[in-house]
């Protein structure tokens, strides 16, 4: 299990509509926004990326330090974006792929509005059970 | 003390003395691109020379490198001898930063060449010099025998001759400050301003002159000293290179230095010499501006190097011949080139990586060299096409951060990295870079520090979406067309509605501005930490604590102490303000287009009939209604209404809030409001235009904690939207307790030229016109023309409910005052009558109480008075007469209807008690009256008879109305009845008072009733006509014929007409004080009362009876009767019980013992002739039958009963007899009959039970007055 995983869903607007803390390390506040930081710098790098492969999982994007981003694009442009130090490939692109599914059931709810936060508790338990899994 | 720097791009200082001030500048031009204002930015003067943090390891690292920065040469430019002012220090500077680049061909002039120039190659014709200005020195390197380009070559001083005057002391300072860089080839000092003295003195050689001039001369004359200074320099290198090639030079770098100098390194050494040396001279002849020549020593050195494993040399050399190929080529972008660049910097960056490892022992790392070598790299490759190569590489070189030991280094590092990020385009990259470089600032603690980290913090608020409007807006208007081209390309998104919403990524946007307010605090400048406190609080007070809001609110308040009042921020802080409504102002409401083509020109302005919508309307009209649009007239006061919210746990003052107006014909009104915590608050905000034309105001402004601010509708607008849809946090309204958003579209307002204005007022008093039920009242209303404009035309209309309670409105008296001129007023009478109270109105109005009776009058039941007027039309000598708007005032007659004189109730009286009336009794008998009339009376002038009602009176039918006066004044009440417009009769019978018969008046005093009587004997009808009962008898012929049906209903029709004839004759007028009076409304009432009854009272008797005096057998006209037409003898049938009627008397009285011929008049009412048998009755005043056969009193000769009669139609027949009377006293005489063969229309007169009833008709009593004989 690894100490830091930070998890952010962001909308086809560059807005973020879900996050989650999903390390075992003890959570520091400061370094919460940290995670951020680097995620948010790294949309820069995604926005080229995406248009170059047709794989939704780009692999490790960038870094910052030791951690490493990881992304996933949807179809609909919607990015999930891992932070997190050196680990398995495999399992991080199993727990994008389990998310995905998930976050198409959120898009399927008719109240749903796409774009928006996600606030389905659900979600929240079942991505926090899906990054203690694979990750 | 803050003064803009210009061409800051040229000038780079020192970066060892001042970090923070160069990068900043080069940061800002190249992150933000074509947004740099730069003379917004304060910058330091000059940091001292402690600015460096941390001592120990001089710093590798230097910024703004590219890969041909090795052929610049470093010239130290040092103020010298007095304190200059900063900006002439700039103004300097920037002089001899102009001459970064130094054309060979025109050294020539300055140049001789002493011995043969090393140079072979050297492009005298395209070639050129670069030096490159470090404004303020700095520290030697020491890596300066490494890299040629790091050494400082020439010392250039600069003086401001008026704050020095000591022209030795001056030199003996500038060679002092030359004496720290013994790398020195070439010193100059600059002296600018001399004073006239100075000029005058000795001409010196170790200061320049620049005498006071013109700044095109003293640009030529700085242009010759530069050529000058390069010409030397150039002369020094070669001498240099010469003496190096001679004799060799001893190279070392901080790499050496730390080895141990053992026997082995020392032939070490001595074998790389040579290379060293080749890579040195092949830098000078970079220096020099001969790349050929600098190419051939370096392959040389490359060579060398390679064999003496000099690894670090290599990578040098080898970088040093990069530079010469790109300077040689320089200017051309060549495929082949970039690869050839591309795979030497790798290998140069390896090589670079391997003397790390192999010096990894060593304290002093050679990773910065890896490190600029990949920045320069990166540089040279930024552009869009290659951004992962080049962002792969600046990602190796973050990584190489930690590598780092210097912080100043790493400063510099983050501050390349971010600058190539932002050229590249990537900025939220570049924004974190710079976050990183303005915690490395933060670390130092001192306000210069603070204030570059601030200053970059502020660039990156752009990428993170919390930027400040001030900047923000400057951005838009550039940005617009880039945009429109970048979406094209499909690499951005279209942010644009994203970017309404300051939601986005929270977490950073607050950290970000958290930083800025605390190292703009730190660095004392209050306008900024104001600003990022305002947008702190306002983006993100739903997620800050209220502790955090409130010390968020002190460090506004904080900061606004510091500032100079009056102090303006693009940045608005609380409170939220967005356009609640436009309450039109009175006098705005009635502006009416004119339609130019009616003479009533109103009419055309709003939707007529019923429909609101009509397809008959203009399309033109219909499309301008769809935006609002408003007409502001110049010089009347207009309001809005806007609702401020404060969504924060503090309280807020808000100081003033005015409209803004940026049109600039507006005067707007401050008003001061002040929010406890989580309210909002509905304000009206006002003011007055100024000018003809239009008006638009964006928002408001406000001067809240210390500072003022302007708020945009338009921004609350897009706040409030994006929360609906819940991309925003939170809604500042909602969360107040405010109603739901509701869009409210700002109106097209224009304001027009003044327009006259009419103000009305009732006289007497605005409030409500209060009127009893019924009441007639003139009520005067006053119109003040309070405009400036005269009225030149107008139209009085009524509208609105009630329209029939105004009687008349004296149209000619306001029409012949017109124009009327500004302040000039007419009073014209408007007369009302008050309405009846319906029922409903009469159980509200129950209690009585003022405030009951004032709410019937708020029921919008009131008329209005239309007023429409308009001004003059303007401009009539264009030819096209433009028509001011009219305007329209609307007079509400506030009527306030109170309940008056209440009709109780009406009902029939008839007079049961047979009265015997004498002329004694008629005379003044009943005392208290004083019967004046009664003498009149007796002469039979039976029009006004007076009664005592307690002795009742015979056969006579009254109507009582029961008047109540629930009011709280006195009400005389006057009832009339008309009889066909002939003669007034008057009957008021009330109690106990009986005035004058033209004016009887009632006076029903507080909570007291009153009966009226009112006699109904007059109203008969002259012919008893079957065709009034012909619906009875009809209903027995099933076979009805269609003549008796249109008879029928020809009679029922005049029955009706005469019954509403006999209603409408009685009318009950009032008096009230003195100046109230009405009409009580009875007529349902009357109606009512005499349904029951109203055959009795209309219908004629068939038959009526009169008695006649016959002397000498001519009848006399002795009886009551005046005339035959009036029908005053009544008779009624017997079997019915009351039998109503008049008394009759006799004038002349009668004597007794005299025989005394009488005839007794028979006639028919009917249209049919009448069988009967007819008997006559005499009675004394015991009652007793005189007639009796046993005991009479009185003789008589002739028939007296059983007399059987025939009498035809509308005919009379005489029966005469004769009397004795024995004894003087009263008698009556009656007549009575049986009608033989009744036919039905009597028996229905006589409402018989049965057909076999017997008809009696019986005549009233006739009194005769028999006296003795004399």
């Amino acid at each position: 299990m690894a100490s830091t995983a930070c998890f952010v869903i962001v909308s086809k607007n560059d807005i973020p509509i879900y996050e989650a803390e999903v390390g075992s390390a003890p959570k520091k506040e400061d370094m919460s926004y940290h995670h951020q930081f680097i995620l948010h710098a790294a949309l820069d790098v995604v926005q080229d990326l995406a248009w170059t492969t047709n794989a939704m999982f780009l692999k490790s994007v960038d870094r910052f330090n030791d951690l490493v981003v990881s992304v996933y694009v949807t179809a609909g442009h919607t990015r999930f974006m891992l932070l997190h130090d050196s680990r398995s490939e495999d399992g991080i692109k199993s727990f994008f792929q389990e998310v995905h599914e998930l976050y198409i059931k959120i898009f399927l709810n008719p109240l749903y509005l796409p774009g928006s936060r996600i606030t389905s508790s659900h979600f929240d338990t079942k991505v926090r059970a899906l990054a203690r899994k694979y990750l | 003390m803050f003064r803009p720097i210009h061409n800051s791009d040229r000038i780079v200082e020192g970066s060892n003395r001042a970090p923070h001030c160069a990068k900043r500048s080069l940061l800002r031009l190249h992150l933000l691109g074509t947004s740099c204002p730069s003379a917004n930015h304060s910058d330091l003067p000059f940091p001292t020379r402690s600015q460096r943090g941390e001592a120990g390891t001089p710093s590798a690292m230097e910024p703004g490198l590219s890969i041909e920065s090795g052929s610049a040469i470093r010239v130290a430019v040092l103020p010298v001898g007095g304190t200059i002012p900063p900006p002439r220090l700039r103004e300097y500077a920037a002089l001899v930063a102009r001459h970064a680049r130094v054309d060979l061909a025109s050294l020539r002039t300055y140049y001789s060449e002493h011995q043969k120039s090393p140079f072979a190659h050297q492009p005298w014709e395209t070639g050129c010099l670069r030096l490159k200005f470090v404004l303020g020195g700095c520290v030697p390197s020491p890596w300066e025998d490494f890299q040629s380009s790091r050494k400082v070559l020439a010392v250039i001083g600069i003086c401001h001759l008026p704050s020095s005057p000591d022209l030795d002391r001056v030199a003996a300072d500038f060679v002092d400050a030359a004496r720290t860089y013994p790398s020195a080839l070439a010193r100059r000092c600059f002296a600018f301003c001399p004073t006239d003295a100075q000029m005058a003195g000795k001409k010196r050689d170790d200061i320049i002159m620049f005498p006071p001039s013109d700044q095109q001369s003293l640009e030529l004359h700085m242009v010759t000293m530069i050529q000058d200074l390069a010409a030397s320099l150039l002369m020094e290198f070669e001498k240099w290179v010469l003496r190096a090639e001679s004799t060799g030079t001893i190279l070392k770098t901080p790499l050496d230095s730390q080895s141990s100098l053992g026997s082995e390194e020392v032939i070490k050494a001595k074998k790389r010499r040579l290379g060293r040396a080749q890579k040195i001279i092949g830098d000078y002849c970079l220096l020099a501006g001969s790349p050929v020549d600098a190419n051939a020593h370096y392959t040389t050195a490359i060579e060398l190097a390679r064999l003496t494993g000099d690894v670090f040399w290599h990578a040098g050399a080898l970088e040093g011949s990069v530079c010469a190929l790109v300077v040689d080529r320089m200017g051309q972008s060549d495929p082949v080139l970039e690869d050839e660049v591309k795979y030497r910097y790798y290998t140069i960056i390896q090589l670079y990586r391997r003397a790390t490892l192999q010096d990894n022992a060593q304290r002093v790392s050679p990773v910065s060299f890896e490190l600029e070598a990949a920045l320069k790299l990166a540089r040279y490759l930024c552009r869009r096409e290659l951004a992962k190569e080049v962002s792969d590489l600046l990602m190796g070189a973050a990584d190489g951060a930690k590598a780092l030991i210097d912080a100043s280094d790493r400063l510099i590092l983050y501050i390349e990295i971010a600058r190539l990020f932002g050229t590249l385009g990537y900025k939220r990259k570049a924004a974190f870079f710079s976050r990183q470089v303005a915690q490395l600032y933060l670390q130092q603690d001192n306000a210069y520090a603070a204030m570059s980290a601030m200053q970059v913090l502020t660039m990156t608020t752009n990428a993170y979406h919390v930027q400040s409007r001030k900047t923000s807006k400057i951005n838009h208007d550039s940005s617009k067309e880039p945009r429109a081209s970048s979406s094209d390309s499909g690499k951005v998104h279209p942010q644009s509605i994203a970017s309404l919403f300051e939601s986005q990524w929270s977490t950073l946007q607050m950290v970000v501005l958290r930083e800025i307010l605390m190292s703009s605090i730190r660095a004392a400048d209050p306008l900024s930490s104001w600003s990022a406190a305002a947008r702190l609080l306002r983006s993100f007070y739903p997620l800050i604590t209220p502790a955090g809001q409130s010390g968020l609110a002190s460090s506004l308040a904080n900061s606004a102490d510091k500032l100079p009042t009056g102090t303006r921020c693009a940045d608005p802080c609380l409170p939220f303000i967005r356009l609640h409504s436009f309450p039109l102002h009175p006098s705005q409401r009635d502006i009416v287009k004119r339609n130019p083509r009616k003479k009533e020109w109103w009419t055309g302005a709003g939707p007529s009939g019923p429909f609101i919508y009509t397809p008959f309307s203009k399309a033109g009209a219909s499309s301008g209604t769809s935006k609002q649009e408003v007409s502001w007239i110049v010089g009347e006061p207009v309001q809005v209404m806007v609702e401020l919210a404060n969504p924060c746990s503090f309280d807020l003052v808000v100081e003033s809030i005015y409209l803004s107006v940026h049109s600039g014909n507006f005067d707007a009104f401050p008003v001061s409001v002040s929010l406890p915590p989580n309210t909002s608050k509905l304000v009206l905000l006002s003011g007055i235009p100024t000018q003809v034309g239009p008006i638009s105001i964006p928002g408001c402004i406000v001067h809240c904690f210390g500072v003022i601010t302007e708020h945009l509708f338009k921004e609350v607008d897009c706040l409030l939207l994006g929360a609906a849809q819940g991309l925003v946090l939170s809604d500042p309204f909602r969360c107040c307790g405010s109603s739901k958003f509701k869009s409210v579209n700002f109106p097209s307002i224009s304001v027009v030229p003044p327009l006259p204005l009419l103000v009305a007022n009732v006289v007497g008093g605005d409030g409500s016109i209060l009127l009893y039920e019924g009441e007639i009242r003139g009520v005067l209303i006053t119109l003040t023309n309070a405009g400036t404009v005269p009225v030149e035309e107008a139209n009085i209309a009524l509208s609105g409910k009630n329209q029939d309670s105004v009687i008349s409105i004296a149209h000619s008296t306001w029409k012949s005052a017109l124009p009327i001129k500004p302040g000039g007023e007419v009073t014209f009478a408007v007369t009302l009558r008050a309405w009846h109270l319906s029922s409903a109105d009469l159980e509200a109005d129950g209690s009585r109480s003022p405030a009951s009776s004032r709410r019937i009058a708020r029921e919008g039941i009131n008329p209005f008075l239309n007023i429409h007027y308009a001004g003059p039309a303007a401009n009539p000598e264009n030819g096209d007469i433009s028509l001011p708007p009219g305007r329209r005032l609307v007079v509400p007659l506030n009527i306030c209807v109170v309940q008056g004189m209440r009709l109780v109730r009406a009902r029939l009286l008839s007079m049961e008690i047979p009265a015997r009336f004498t002329e004694a009794h008629l005379r003044p008998v009943s005392g208290k009256d004083d019967i004046s009339t009664g003498n009149d009376t007796e002469r039979t002038n039976i029009n006004l008879l007076k009664m005592d009602p307690y002795k009742g009176s015979w056969g006579l039918r009254l109507l009582e109305l029961e008047l109540f006066n629930p009011t709280d004044v006195v009400f005389d009440v006057d009832v009339a009845v008309h009889s066909d417009d002939i003669n007034v009769d008057k009957r008021v019978i009330s109690e106990g008072n009986a005035g004058d018969a033209a004016c009887h008046k009632t006076r029903i005093d507080r909570d007291y009733s009153a009966r009226v009587l009112i006699p109904l004997e007059n109203f008969k009808l002259p012919v008893l006509d079957a065709s009034f009962f012909v619906k009875e008898s009809s209903s027995d012929e099933p076979l009805g014929s269609r003549a008796a049906a249109i008879a029928e209903r020809n009679a029922k029709a005049e029955l009706n007409a005469s019954i509403n004839n006999l209603i409408s004759k009685i009318k009950v007028k009032w008096h009230s004080g003195r100046n109230s009076s009405g009409e009580l409304n009875i007529k349902d009432a009357i109606q009512a009362a005499l349904q029951a009854s109203i055959m009795d009272i209309l219908l004629p008797d068939p038959l009526t009876f009169s008695f006649k005096l016959a002397k000498n057998g001519i009848a006399t006209n002795a009886d009551s009767s005046k005339d035959s037409g009036n029908p005053s003898i009544h008779s009624s049938e017997g079997n019915v019980g009351p039998s109503t009627g008049n008394v009759l008397r006799c004038d002349d009285p009668i004597s007794a013992h005299a025989m005394t011929h009488m005839v007794v008049q028979i006639r028919n009412n009917t249209k049919e002739i009448i069988r009967m048998n007819l008997s006559i009755s005499c009675k004394d005043v015991a009652g007793d039958n005189c007639f009796d056969e046993n005991s009479a009193t009185v003789f008589w000769a002739g028939v007296l009963s059983d007399i059987h009669l025939e009498v035809p139609p509308l005919q009379e027949v005489v029966h005469p007899f004769s009397v004795y009377f024995l004894v003087p006293g009263d008698y009556s005489l009656q007549a009575s009959s049986v009608i033989i063969d009744a036919t039905d229309v009597l028996r229905a007169r006589a409402k018989a039970e049965t057909p076999d009833e017997p008809i009696l008709c019986r005549g009233s009593p006739f009194h005769i007055r028999v006296v003795g004989t004399a």
